[in-house]
């Protein structure tokens, strides 16, 4: 081994497109926390006053956790989240194929089924449980149609993306073997996807979890019925009780969830 | 048999990649064809199997009217003929016994495909062509977990697996080192003269093409320019077919040295 320094070849200069985009986020940063109005001591001084809200938080009623209602919307939150996954999860694999070039050989239809799942992801979860209730009615069916809707969207943009970069080979072999189209499909392309795609449909698992806290609010079931109903008689204490025991399950479920999705990529 | 007459193929870019090929290749033969790279090789296999497709002329292969095949009949025809690549195309992500099971598709039902349960029938036919190529005791390791050579022995079990009466090989041991190139050559000789399959070779490397084919043919240009025995083929010969004289690159002993 030699001591002498190698020389490199000179350094890139930053690109004038680079510098242009940090600009634009920090001016954008600034103007936009101006017009809101944000300001760190107007947040401290607000800590101070008497807050009804932050009283409860002292005293959290603990009991509430594993009252008879609270439990039962608790079930009523994860049945939402785990039937809206699933059903989201299991429609949204054959619509990720029929949306990519691999697994659709017609560009009209691909096109078409492309737009539409961009209508669908383009309204909030939170809206598709507004049109739900106003649709169905106030109740969990219509935060599982929401999770449903929502899940659907998202786990058919991430698979489609993931199945644009696949390995062409194994499609090019199961071809030249005389495999019908589902047939190469299944054999070649989806064993390449499966580990991504069981990830994504953990990682929605967890989205619609927390999502289906919110949904309660404008009346789609589960445990944001309950929050809304503390929320509305004052009794913050209650209400502190149960995001915590939100919290903790969510917590839980992501440690699990990220374990497992660590071992699947 | 496979029997090219007229037979033409110009890309979308306006290359000609094949030119007037007239060609017959009968039943159990073992051919390599070398040529220089961009020669046609590659445009020829596949033009076998239907991959590319003929600008005109005539093919017939097995009987089948390749230029004029229906989805159906195509999907016939891809059956009856093995293909093994130089990537080896396997499925890294799944298990060795499911890549060689790919070349049962065209006999197991949609369905059992679907849920992946397939035949005991088939799988037997699967395991028979992994201990063919020495590897049935890798059937339950995922693909990825294999050094080079034995990916390439599962390309050739599951190009078996077909049962088929062609195998077609692209540039089979390109990816390979020396001594694994032989060991893969090995395995394609055997094959074809134990079970009389029709099997046709791309190789580059001079000296594996005399070595092991019956036949040779040399292409340059999109036009066949050599049709003869292995034994007829001298440098004197090989540098009419490359249209330059020969270097350590055109055989692999000479160049595994450097
Ligand atoms: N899909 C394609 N579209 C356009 N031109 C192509 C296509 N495939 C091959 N060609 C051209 O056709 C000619 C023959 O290609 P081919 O792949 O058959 O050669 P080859 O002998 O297999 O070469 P190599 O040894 O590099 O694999 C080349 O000039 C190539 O650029
Ligand atoms: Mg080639």
């Amino acid at each position: 081994m030699s001591d002498e320094r190698l020389q490199l070849p000179p350094k890139p200069k930053p690109s004038l497109f680079a510098i242009g985009v940090w600009v634009l986020v920090v001016v954008f940063t600034v103007i936009t926390a101006r017009r809101v109005g944000f300001s760190f001591s107007g947040i401290i001084e607000d800590l101070q006053r008497p807050n009804p809200v932050l009283d409860g938080l002292w005293n959290i009623r603990w009991g509430e956790m594993f009252s008879e209602r609270s439990r039962k919307a608790f079930v009523e939150t994860l049945q939402m989240a785990v039937l809206g996954t699933t059903g989201g999860v299991i429609v949204s694999l054959p619509l990720a194929l029929w949306s990519t070039e691999v697994g659709n050989p017609y560009v009209v239809p691909r096109v078409i089924l492309r737009s539409i799942n961009n209508v669908i992801r383009s309204i909030p979860d939170l809206l598709w449980a507004g049109l739900f209730v106003l649709g169905v009615g106030i109740g969990a069916l219509s935060g599982l149609l929401a999770l449903f809707f929502f899940s659907l969207a998202v786990m058919t943009k991430l698979t489609a993306d993931t199945l644009d970069g696949i390995d062409m080979g194994p499609i090019e072999a199961a071809d030249a073997a005389g495999a019908s189209h589902s047939q190469m499909l299944r054999t070649a392309v989806v064993p390449q996807i499966l580990p991504a795609f069981s990830s994504y449909a953990l990682y929605d698992f967890e989205l619609n979890l927390r999502a289906s806290a919110v949904l309660g609010l404008v009346g789609a079931g589960g445990i944001g019925n309950r929050l809304d109903f503390f929320r509305n008689r004052g009794q913050w204490d209650k209400l502190w009780g149960l995001v915590f025991m939100f919290f903790l399950v969510v917590f839980i479920v992501e440690w699990v969830s990220v374990r497992i999705r660590r071992r699947l990529v | 048999m496979i029997r090219f007459e007229q037979a033409n193929v110009i890309y979308d870019g306006g290359v000609t990649a094949m030119k007037d090929l007239d060609l017959e290749i009968g039943d159990g033969e073992f051919v390599v064809i070398v040529g220089l790279s961009g020669a046609g090789k590659s445009t020829l296999i596949r033009a076998i199997n239907g991959l590319v497709p003929l600008t005109s002329g005539q093919l017939d292969v097995n009987g089948h009217d390749v230029p004029n095949l229906s989805r159906k009949e195509r999907r016939a025809l891809r059956s009856e003929v093995g293909m093994i690549f130089q990537g080896f195309n396997l499925v890294d992500r799944t298990s060795v016994i499911n890549n060689v099971l790919m070349g049962r598709l065209h006999q197991v039902p949609t369905w059992r495909t679907l849920i992946g349960r397939y035949p005991d029938r088939d799988i037997q036919i699967a395991a028979r062509a992994l201990q063919r190529v020495e590897i049935l005791d890798r059937a339950y390791v995922r693909a990825s977990n294999l050094s080079g050579g034995q990916r390439q022995r599962v390309g050739i079990a599951r190009a078996l697996a077909q049962e088929p009466k062609i195998i077609l090989a692209d540039e089979p041991v390109a990816s390979l080192d020396p001594p694994t190139s032989h060991v893969v050559m090995k395995y394609l000789q055997q094959i074809s003269r134990d079970l009389g399959i029709t099997t046709i070779v791309n190789l580059h490397f001079l000296d594996l093409a005399t070595a092991y084919a019956d036949r040779i043919i040399g292409l340059r240009s999109g036009e066949l320019v050599f049709d003869g025995p292995g034994s007829a083929c001298d440098a004197q010969v090989f540098e009419d077919i490359y249209g330059r004289s020969l270097t350590a690159d055109d055989t692999m002993e000479k160049q595994a040295a450097l």
